[in-house]
């Protein structure tokens, strides 16, 4: 998760309606067996098989495990807007990206100049997170924290690839 | 309060984090476990939705699709709740959450640019009772998403 290679920058591709469909069962059950989602759209098995496998091949679509949050110790959830200043909101977002509490990094125009997701396991952890790491971070001026007191949907169907 | 995952578990999703469909034989096998045992596990831990296994798709690969974050402000504060129940039906929308602090609820979405973007405000959001005001910031670089993560609730 620490290292950050460029993003890559392959042609766009396009997905046709069978690929969508596969898309969209996967989403719903990530191991649905390939005879499955053959059955189901009432195409080969071995059409499956390939278009899964161009799609992952060309980056374009992975099966994950997602990890609950709160199973995987952390407590709390906060939306985090930074304010950068003497330095490009590029470059800060790009340290911002390393620390591993840090899941989310969005550089974004209006009040704010990056957005983040992050995670903490308890008051003190948010504590340290807050002052020790994002604040001594060269560039951040300001951050304006939220905290989620209750999360109602979190599927991030849409994700960049190189930065996970 | 969800249990936390245990070393055997911990073992089978950072496994299935990198790629869910390899099979329960081949990750049996790195593990020294039987197949039952993973395929036991997988199985308990998607029922209490400690993970779920999931198609991501990669936003680079397509064009025009810039994430946003819209701040919610409602009429009332009592009707936080039901205006986020609301708002979790719409299928667009990646993210809802009830916050303390900037707003009172944040969703986040994926948009082509900024006139669909202030389309969907207009037309999906303000629409909703109890929305008083609404404040949209549109991404220029999604830098980073860590789709291991994420609160699961459904």
């Amino acid at each position: 998760m620490t290292d950050l290679p460029a993003p890559s920058h392959a042609p766009h591709i396009d997905l046709d309606a069978i690929d969508q469909a596969i898309i969209d069962l996967l989403r719903k059950d990530g191991r649905m067996p390939y005879r499955a989602i053959a059955r189901a759209l009432d195409i080969a098995e071995n059409t499956v098989r390939a278009r899964v496998r161009r799609m992952e091949e060309s980056d374009t679509m992975r099966v994950v495990a997602v990890t609950d949050i709160e199973a995987a110790g952390y407590g709390m959830l906060l939306a985090i807007g930074v304010q950068v200043e003497g330095r490009s909101p590029e470059s800060v977002a790009r340290e911002l990206a390393v620390i591993a509490e840090v899941f989310s990094v969005n550089v974004v125009v209006g009040a704010q100049d990056i957005e983040i997701l992050v995670v903490a396991q308890d008051q003190a952890a948010l504590n340290e997170l807050i002052t020790d790491k994002l604040g001594a971070i060269p560039g951040v001026r300001r951050l304006t924290p939220a905290l989620a007191l209750d999360v109602l949907k979190n599927q991030p169907d849409w994700v960049p690839f190189h930065a996970a | 309060m969800r249990r936390k995952l245990d070393a055997a578990d911990a073992a089978i999703v950072e496994r299935l984090s990198r790629d869910a469909r390899v099979s329960n034989r081949e990750i049996a096998e790195q593990l020294g476990v039987t197949e039952g045992t993973v395929r036991g596990r997988v199985k308990r831990m998607e029922e209490e939705k400690l993970i779920r296994i999931t198609a991501v798709t990669n936003i680079d690969r397509f064009k025009d699709a810039a994430l946003a974050y819209i701040w919610i402000e409602v009429e009332r504060s009592g009707q936080t709740r039901d205006v986020a129940a609301e708002l979790a039906g719409i299928a667009e929308l990646g993210f809802v959450g009830v916050m303390l602090g900037r707003a009172d609820i944040l969703v986040i979405t994926m948009v082509r640019n900024a006139e669909h973007l202030a389309e969907f405000v207009h037309q999906r959001i303000s629409v909703i009772g109890g929305v008083r005001s609404t404040r949209s910031t549109l991404g220029v670089n999604f830098v980073k998403h860590d789709y291991r993560m994420a609160r699961i609730v459904s």
